[in-house]
């Protein structure tokens, strides 16, 4: 058997990075700021990032806006279906801290509390600027060698 | 066309109807509880009020009622009725309209989730959004949802 080279870590890394597929779960605004790259204005697929249909096919888990008591029982759901590595990116105040639902009955305040978040994007609703920059970072920590969950 | 209906409403149930206010294509009235439903079936029968359009419910805490708004529209008139039914807050029970129409069936399903109210007749009053919900309604005034949060989500701080 031949030996795993550190060349061949690096490379398998780079490729993990410019192959990230993602899988949304969106309930408000975010979903309005991320669209934009979707379309040709920024072209999410530049570099290598995919929406997939189902989470049995993703790298990637982007949870924009509120999420409710009930809906998080199902991002939970698609988190725990998705193959090892899994990034996770939460987009928004309302994942963070509640935003401006944060003395609602039925809002989820943390949303690390339940699954494991890698990379926050601020913002109320985040700008698609924003976005990319938190895509790059995100980049930039798996080219080197960040192996996620 | 409004007055018709409104002396149509007063001629027939005199005794149950009353603050009636006119304005523009909306008529707005209160009606008793025992005789809610008749009012409703009359409107909807002999006055062609197709349409429910929502049920909405306020709580008025002092005076320990809840007034249950009945929003109705005709298609054929172009015409608004809110028909307002106070009933009482202790043990909250009215009729249910799914048997005049069909789509408040999920709007009572909702007022029965967020205030409690209990609509007789109606087929299907299971939880809609509140999963696992072991508290008092959670619109009724004397929830306080600051309360809420700071026992469930802030670790009592």
């Amino acid at each position: 058997m031949k030996k795993i080279t550190p060349k061949f870590i690096k490379s398998k890394a780079e490729a993990r990075a410019y192959s990230l597929w993602v899988v949304n779960y969106f309930n408000s605004c975010g979903f309005l700021e991320l669209l934009p790259w979707v379309g040709s204005g920024y072209d999410m697929e530049r570099f290598g990032i995919k929406a997939v249909g189902s989470p049995r096919h993703a790298d990637v888990l982007i949870v924009a806006g509120y999420i409710t008591k009930k809906a998080v029982k199902r991002v939970k759901m698609i988190y725990d279906q998705m193959p090892s590595p899994k990034y996770v990116m939460a987009l928004g105040s309302c994942p963070m801290t509640g935003g401006m639902y944060w003395d609602s009955y039925s809002t989820v305040k943390r949303i690390d509390k339940y699954i494991p978040v890698d990379i926050w994007i601020l913002g109320c609703p985040p700008k698609p600027e924003n976005i990319g920059h938190g895509i790059v970072m995100a980049m930039k920590a798996i080219k080197g060698g960040f192996g996620g969950h | 066309m409004p007055k018709k209906i409104i002396s149509y409403l007063k001629h027939s149930f005199p005794l149950s109807v009353s603050n009636v206010v006119s304005e523009g294509n909306l008529i707005s009235l209160s009606v008793k509880k025992e005789q809610f439903y008749e009012v409703l079936l009359a409107l909807k029968d002999d006055k062609m009020f197709d349409h429910l359009s929502d049920i909405t419910c306020i709580d008025y805490i002092d005076e320990n009622e809840f007034e249950l708004i009945y929003h109705l529209w005709s298609h054929i008139k172009k015409l608004r009725v809110n028909v307002k039914v106070r009933i009482a807050r202790n043990s909250p029970s009215i009729k249910s309209v799914v048997d005049l129409w069909a789509g408040a069936q999920i709007h009572e399903r909702e007022n029965h989730e967020m205030f409690g109210i209990n609509f007789e007749g109606n087929p299907n009053l299971s939880p809609l959004f509140l999963e696992d919900w072991e508290e008092i309604p959670p619109f009724r005034k004397d929830f306080d949802t600051r309360e809420y949060v700071r026992e469930h989500d802030y670790g009592g701080d």
